[in-house]
């Protein structure tokens, strides 16, 4: 298990992190979601040890291993990680990249030369590049360059598995094929794995948990449904769910929305913190259009883009904007300037918060 | 999967002994610190400090006397002459062959390139040597005038007019350097997007270009103002011999002439050159200040003219006949004055003979003592830079702080000060390091080691420090999550990746060291002459065809040291980088 208590980390004036407190269990796969500038490769450079925090302490299975004082450096630590510019050594062969950690990892399971070989060829296996096992890094394509450095992070056998945006460097085709990649790597070395990306698609296909960090701050831990259909803070409900945060007044309950203050919407899970605030998060795909007559409207068509099986919909409502999905199948197509109704989808609503 | 209870053990004892390092780690750190600026900077303030100083008591007379003199102003006027005109010669040479070599489709370049820094690697008063036999009376130009009707006269070198046109022909490279690397990395797009909006040719170059170009051309014409202004070897040469001071060599004159006694003397004319020196930098930074840096790092080797055939052809015969001109024919003049048995005498088979070599090689013990001193020095030098300089270049591109700036600043001050101030300022701080004490360093050998050292250990850090950020951070952190141990990390990752930059600067630190002329001028003693002071004194005293035959040896030797330096790079990609290209 690993502990993050108090995280800090300060580039002189710039705090880059503010206070994290994460625990991270045997096995698990998390994912720190968040945007560029957010603190999250700084978390990543932490839990391997490439830097000291400005306070706080990293725990790992009951060992201080980082705090202001002192750290223990990644090459002491039971790590492998997997870089997003792949990090390959031009001079070494495939082959030579995944023995070069069998040979100096200290947690690598102690070999003879034949079955550190042995290991090599399950490893290339496992990832698919058996037979470019004497090639370079330059006669490889992005997406074997990326299974090297897969390879080469879980060929010690790593307690932890840390991923900085292994992906984006990739074509998108090759983005879904990698995703299955790593959850096959995930499922067949039972390490923990923890993975920075600024993707939520990724984010939410692959991990246990998702971490959504903003501003050197965690803004929210859950899994990953919770965070789509629960978010608890304004970032999280726009960054991840894209919602538009209706302004209004909570009573007994039940939100008023300012724009409609003859409706009432129920309580189906919005968090204290919105609450507080007065907000209510609607995703895009929880609203429904119908047809209204002019001068009764809620609101008015701005924008529409086809998506092949949505439409995207921007509706002008008092002084806002607010974005609208529907399913082609639904309903009729509306154009611009229609003036149209806006009504809260509560079945799809009901039916998840079943699911959660 | 996570370490057990033993293991756990190991990792609680490493760390404690880690946080009991770190303020012997700040100790290391601060006694560095301090021994950086003993050496490198302390010289810069005793120069200062004896300038202003008369018997002991603080004054300004050094200056007011100094600055009464008619000789100091008339000095100071040559010196601005030959400086801007020479950095003028540098900026149109550098800048059109830049443009051509950038923008037309014009084939043969890396050997033109080749050619282009040979002026730079041969030290320039070898080169003036060179330049001295081409338009001699026995040489080819004069042949060939002799042949032309009428009444020809040969250009005379030693004047300020033959000043300015070899310093800017030996200083150009820079400009060309610079600024062929800026011309590249502008985008075509920029220059495409202003066609569109219905730009002509001359419209893009006066609008897109040249802005644009700007940063690059003035760095480079920065570098070769500076250069010039350093220079002492080109004004040694030609100037003493026809009584054409410029600060530099009159600074020599004062302290080879008078000794101690002009050293006060010496040290005001040194602040004027700084000064010179110094305002150069600061017009720079003016100029640099507002212009930005262009956002691609994309470098872009594509031709972006592409001319007819007739045309490329022409532009190719041009440039290779100027590059024979310039970089190779008054080499040849050279050899085949070294060749000949008395000076004067017609370029015949008669009258040629290797008596000239045989003399310098074997009869006199200065030649065979000079070169095995600059070898040691040059050694001993890039030794010492290649360990100092590359930690200095690692902590630089490991903590980029406020203190490693510093460090990287007082480094560079004593390449950037021109070389006769800051033999100077070598002389006054070593003759008595601390007051009252003379360990005898100044007359040794030792003062050139540590004038070497200090002068050319940028180059290296420079050197290495392009060869680390060449190697992105991500291959080392790799390499440590890989459970790499310090010592297996450099070995087996880092030293492979970064040989090649690393040699390559610590080649410039020798090749510098040992061909160096200013600073041996002023702080040479008996039994140590180096390879430049010999040729020097040759020239002096008259042996053309020694100094010529010495210089040949040594031209031979650099040409045969950086052909093998390429080939040895060229199989090291091949053999260990595993890249094909040798771009």
């Amino acid at each position: 298990m690993i502990r993050l208590d108090g995280i800090s980390k300060a580039y002189g004036d710039v705090t880059a992190l503010h206070s994290i407190d994460l625990t991270i269990k045997d096995g698990e796969f998390i994912a720190i979601l968040g945007p560029s500038g957010c603190g999250k490769t700084t978390l990543l450079k932490l839990l391997a040890g490439f830097m000291k925090p400005t306070s706080g302490t990293i725990t790992i299975n009951d060992t201080v291993v980082a705090s202001a004082e002192a750290v223990l450096p990644p090459e002491k630590r039971n790590i492998g990680m997997v870089f997003q510019s792949f990090a390959l050594w031009p001079h070494m062969t495939v082959y030579e990249h995944v023995q070069f950690p069998l040979m100096h990892h200290s947690f690598a399971p102690k070999a003879d030369k034949e079955q550190r070989e042995e290991r090599v060829k399950n490893v290339l296996r496992m990832v698919g590049l058996e037979s470019l096992a004497q090639r370079y890094p330059h006669e490889l394509s992005g997406g074997q360059k990326q299974r090297v450095s897969l390879a080469r992070a879980i060929a010690p056998e790593p307690g932890l598995l840390l991923m900085d945006e292994p992906l984006s460097a990739l074509d998108a085709e090759l983005r879904m094929e990698m995703r299955k990649e790593i959850q096959h790597i995930h499922r067949h070395t039972n390490a923990s794995i923890v993975y920075v990306t600024h993707d939520q698609s990724e984010a939410f296909a692959m991990a246990d948990r998702i971490v959504v960090m903003n501003h050197g701050k965690i803004e929210q831990i859950d899994r990953p449904e919770m965070i789509f259909t629960r978010p608890e803070t304004e970032f999280v409900a726009t960054f991840v769910g894209k919602c538009n945060l209706i302004q209004g007044k909570w009573e007994e309950g039940m939100f008023i929305p300012k724009p409609f203050p003859n409706e009432k919407w129920p309580d189906i899970g919005v968090s204290i913190n919105l609450k507080k605030k007065g907000l209510y998060p609607v995703r895009p795909d929880q609203w429904a259009l119908s047809k209204a007559k002019e001068g009764s409207s809620h609101g008015v068509v701005k924008f529409v883009q086809y998506q092949g099986k949505e439409m995207y919909y921007i509706v002008q409502v008092g002084e806002e904007e607010w974005t609208v999905h529907e399913l082609i199948q639904h309903t009729s197509r509306f154009q611009v300037g229609d003036p149209v109704n806006l009504v809260l989808q509560n079945t799809v609503i009901k039916k998840e918060a079943v699911l959660v | 999967m996570f370490p057990g209870k033993e293991q756990t053990k190991g990792m609680t004892r490493s760390m404690s002994s880690f946080s009991r390092f770190f303020p012997l780690k700040n100790l290391w750190m601060g006694f560095g610190f301090l021994l950086i600026i003993l050496f490198f900077i302390v010289p810069v303030f005793r120069l200062i400090l004896l300038s202003l100083t008369e018997e002991g008591a603080v004054s300004l007379s050094n200056y007011s006397e100094v600055l009464k003199e008619e000789q100091t102003w008339i000095t100071v006027k040559n010196t601005l002459y030959i400086v801007i005109g020479s950095t003028l010669v540098s900026l149109i040479l550098g800048i059109a062959m830049a443009w051509v070599i950038a923008y037309l489709n014009i084939s043969g370049k890396k050997w033109m390139q080749l050619f282009i820094f040979l002026p730079f690697i041969i030290p320039s008063y070898i080169t003036t040597l060179a330049w001295v036999q081409f338009f001699s009376g026995n040489g080819p130009i004069a042949a060939v005038l002799h042949m032309l009707p009428g009444d020809w006269k040969l250009p005379n070198l030693y004047s300020i007019g033959g000043i300015i046109f070899i310093l800017g022909l030996s200083h150009y490279p820079l400009v060309y350097l610079l600024t062929v690397e800026v011309f590249r990395k502008i985008p075509l797009e920029l220059e495409q997007a202003a066609q569109t909006c219905g730009a002509k040719r001359g419209t893009i170059i006066r609008k897109v270009i040249l802005p644009l170009a700007l940063p690059g051309i003035c760095s480079g014409g920065m570098l070769a103002f500076l250069s010039n202004l350093d220079n002492f070897g080109i004004p040694a040469f030609l100037g003493i011999p026809a009584n054409i001071r410029v600060l530099s060599t009159y600074i020599y004159e004062e302290v080879v002439g008078f000794g101690p006694a002009a050293f006060a003397r010496a040290a005001v004319l040194s602040i004027l050159l700084g000064a010179i020196a110094l305002i150069g930098l600061s017009i720079q930074w003016l100029l640099l200040r507002r212009s930005r840096v262009i956002e691609t790092v994309k470098r872009d080797k594509e031709p972006r003219i592409h001319l007819s055939l007739t045309w490329k052809r022409l532009i190719e015969i041009a440039v290779w006949a100027l590059l024979l001109f310039t970089s190779f024919v008054p080499f040849v003049s050279m050899g085949t004055t070294s060749l000949i048995k008395a000076y004067g005498l017609p370029f015949q088979l008669e009258n040629l003979s290797l008596e000239n070599y045989r003399y310098i090689l074997f009869s006199d013990p200065k030649t065979m003592s000079a070169i095995s001193n600059s070898m040691k020095l040059a050694i001993l030098t890039t030794i010492v830079s290649l360990i100092v300089g590359t930690a200095i270049a690692y902590l630089r591109y490991k903590s980029p702080n406020r203190w490693t700036k510093l460090v990287e600043l007082f480094v560079t001050i004593p390449y950037a000060l021109p070389g006769t101030v800051f033999a100077l300022s070598m002389i006054f701080s070593w003759m008595q390091p601390l007051p009252g004490w003379n360990p005898g360093i100044y007359g040794s050998i030792w003062i050139l080691i540590i004038a070497y050292i200090t002068r050319f250990i940028i180059l290296q850090v420079r050197g290495s420090y392009t060869a680390l950020t060449q190697v992105e951070p991500s291959i080392e952190e790799a390499a440590r999550t890989s459970g790499a141990k310090p010592l297996v990390k450099w070995r087996r990752i880092l030293m492979p990746l970064l040989l090649p930059g690393i040699i390559g600067g610590a080649l410039l630190v020798f090749l510098t060291s040992l061909t160096e002329l200013t600073v041996s001028s002023l702080l040479w003693s008996t039994g140590a002459e180096t390879v430049g002071v010999v040729i020097f004194n040759y020239e002096q005293a008259g042996y053309t065809t020694y100094s010529t035959a010495f210089s040949s040896l040594i031209v031979l030797g650099i040409l045969f040291g950086s052909f093998l330096f390429i080939s040895l790079e060229k199989v090291w990609r091949r053999k260990v980088l595993k890249q094909n290209d040798s771009a």
